[in-house]
């Protein structure tokens, strides 16, 4: 029960202190508050960008696996890579008819080109040379009209679907569909917009919104298939089976190629998930480098804090002297300066708190979907309090230190 | 006994120098006496109000305070006894400046861990007691000096201590309220208080009942005067 009253007569003191110094505190809050404001934001923003980066790829099935020329992430130079062969249709037709398990195998290739309606044009569209199976193995569909059909392909039908951007910016508001643009030279008629997909292009990644899909047959009729390098996406018959399903693929991969035994693979097998652990890699360098910055800021807030502290000490002497003199223990003094340290940085946790909820409003408005998670509230929270204590502990040792009689002396 | 005093010695270091404060005192006080310390300054008066009042402790030698031995005790320990058994009254107040009348009193109530109910009845007597009950949401700021020493008496009174140690209680107010204040403190040992006075002037001494006189850290004289011989 004492403990506890000596906490409250604590506390007390702390705000009283704090009241008696508006703008010192103020000030010092101030620091505290840019600090918090500044980690707080980071890991905000650091969440933002995963979140849109998954957004962005989730159109792409993680039970999906991309048979590709090289692979998608690459450590160091590989000049073996260099002398692969490309992957052409007839070894995805092959493909298809051998790998029974798969629910579908669609060959896709693509090149950037000028598209034009009218007087609008757009330059380096990427162009999609892709199959009617693409619906089975993507997650984006049609926001309006239709997708490209097996009759498409097989008649080698100049039809487009064109992404949500390329529309807006050749279209317009008007409707779009049995319209005929011109991709490069060619004419193409509109059969189908896609749905917004949003975009990963702030990672350098692709503007999905900003593609043309064709009929791969109409593609290689229109741009050529010299030199020309297919990914083919295969689909596994269930998520659970991923494992034994690249098995298969990749000895069926190496039976349509060829190779014999002791060769590698000239060829790579890529999915999500590889890009995924990338990109989780590199975004966790980036968040501790930048909450290591950010944190320097929290410490020069925190060595405000202790240096208040310390004046705050000495100016209050001569009261430590009476509330030792009347029977104040040394830890019911060090209490009331670790207490006033910690409101200060507390009450600078909860103003940086609704601050980072605007930052991060704007960002979410501006830049990409982030929201504070309440995790982070508590982080900040704690790292106020830790802050709180550890600028204010020298401080509080050295009031609860101070002699009765010469603190009482002190003018 | 309310305290006993064997053979105290006080050295303090002053840079090379070794200040010998108390060179071996001993003293004996009664529960409800009324006792004057005097000496001119460097006599070690204060020294010896310090050690009395348990806010330091004797180099050598023995100090009981109500059959404890506080000689020995560490700082919290001596925190302790001067919560529950000592009331200080201060030659320059030493009130809490921020806080009311009410909180300054109830502040050792607080360090001795009452509950609010029993601070509030205990802080309320003890400002009645001085005659301050109107002023009691005051900041001492808002006092005459005669008001802010009556809250310090209010204060030092408000645990019932074993002994209450007033330091030049009047040095900083002029004689008619010095006057007033001694009158308070006079009542305070009629109700049955010990009074510990520590003063060099000879009209304050008078109140009391027993001078110790020290000079060049020794008790020069010790006796019964005033009130109690023309008792």
């Amino acid at each position: 029960m004492r403990f506890i009253r000596e906490f409250l007569e604590s506390l007390r003191i702390a705000f009283d202190a704090l009241r008696a110094n508006k703008a010192r505190g103020l000030l010092t809050t101030l620091g505290i508050v840019i600090g918090i404001v500044a980690v707080v934001t980071t890991m905000t923003a650091a969440n933002g960008l995963a979140n849109a980066f998954r957004e962005s790829i989730s159109a792409i099935g993680t039970d999906v696996l991309y048979v590709s020329r090289s692979p998608w992430v690459q450590m160091g130079r590989n000049f073996d890579l260099r002398n692969r062969p490309n992957l052409n249709l007839k070894e995805s037709e092959k493909l298809s008819a051998k790998l029974v398990s798969a629910q579908a195998v669609n060959p896709t290739t693509g090149t950037n080109r000028q598209v034009k309606f009218q007087s609008k044009t757009i330059e380096d569209v990427n162009i999609v040379g892709t199959t009617d199976r693409q619906m089975m193995v993507s997650n984006s569909v049609p926001e309006y009209g239709r997708f490209l059909t097996a009759f498409d392909v097989q008649s080698r039908k100049n039809v487009c679907v064109i992404g949500h951007e390329v529309k807006n910016r050749l279209f317009g508001s008007a409707n779009p569909i049995n319209q005929d643009m011109r991709i490069g030279r060619r004419r193409f008629r509109v059969v189908g917009v896609m749905e917004k997909q949003g975009t990963a292009s702030f990672f350098g990644g692709p503007n999905f919104d900003m593609q043309v899909f064709v009929p791969v047959t109409s593609f290689v009729k229109a741009f050529g298939s010299t030199n020309r390098n297919f990914n083919f996406a295969v689909k596994a018959p269930s998520q659970e089976a991923m494992a034994d399903f690249e098995y298969e693929l990749v000895g069926e991969m190496r039976k349509i190629r060829r190779l014999k035994p002791a060769e590698k693979d000239n060829f790579s097998i890529n999915q999500m998930n590889t890009l995924l652990d990338a990109y989780n890699n590199v975004m966790g360098v980036i968040v501790m480098v930048g909450l290591l910055i950010t944190s320097v800021s929290l410490f020069v807030g925190g060595i405000g804090v202790m240096n208040i502290m310390f004046v705050s000490v000495t100016e209050r002497t001569r009261e430590i002297g009476i509330r030792k003199a009347i029977g104040a223990r040394r830890r019911t003094i060090l209490a009331q300066f670790l207490f006033e340290a910690s409101t200060i940085c507390l009450i600078g946790g909860l103003v940086a708190i609704l601050l980072s909820m605007g930052v991060t409003a704007l960002i979410n408005n501006l830049l990409m979907p982030a929201s504070i998670s309440m995790p982070i509230v508590v982080v900040a929270l704690a790292v106020a309090a830790g802050t709180g204590i550890l600028a204010g502990l020298i401080p509080a040792i050295k009031a609860s230190r101070l002699n009765p009689i010469e603190a009482l002396r002190y003018e | 006994m309310a305290l006993e005093i064997q053979n105290i010695t006080k050295i303090y270091k002053m840079g090379q120098e070794e200040v010998r404060a108390l060179r071996g005192v001993s003293l004996s006080i009664a529960k409800n006496e009324y006792v004057a310390i005097m000496g001119p300054s460097g006599s070690g008066k204060s020294t010896m109000m310090n050690i009395v009042g348990c806010l330091d402790t004797p180099t050598s030698g023995e100090y009981f305070f109500d059959g404890e031995d506080v000689s020995k005790m560490d700082q919290d320990q001596l925190a302790d006894i001067r919560n529950r058994k000592i009331g200080f009254v201060f030659q320059t107040f030493n009130l809490l400046p921020r806080s009311d009348i009410f909180h300054n009193v109830e502040l050792p109530l607080i360090y001795g861990g009452l509950s609010s109910s029993k601070r509030r009845e205990l802080a309320e007597a003890a400002i009645e007691r001085v005659g301050l009950a109107d002023r009691i949401r005051h900041k001492p700021n808002e006092l005459s000096g005669g008001q802010r020493q009556r809250v310090a008496i209010a204060r030092a009174l408000v645990n019932n201590p074993s002994i209450i140690l007033a330091d030049e209680p009047t040095g900083n107010l002029d004689s008619r309220t010095g006057e007033e204040i001694m009158g308070i403190l006079d009542g305070l040992h009629q109700a049955g208080n010990t009074i510990i006075l520590v003063t060099h002037e000879d009209d304050i001494a008078r109140h009391a009942h027993r001078i110790v006189r020290l000079r060049d850290g020794l008790i020069e004289s010790d006796e019964r005067v005033g009130a109690m011989v023309a008792q």
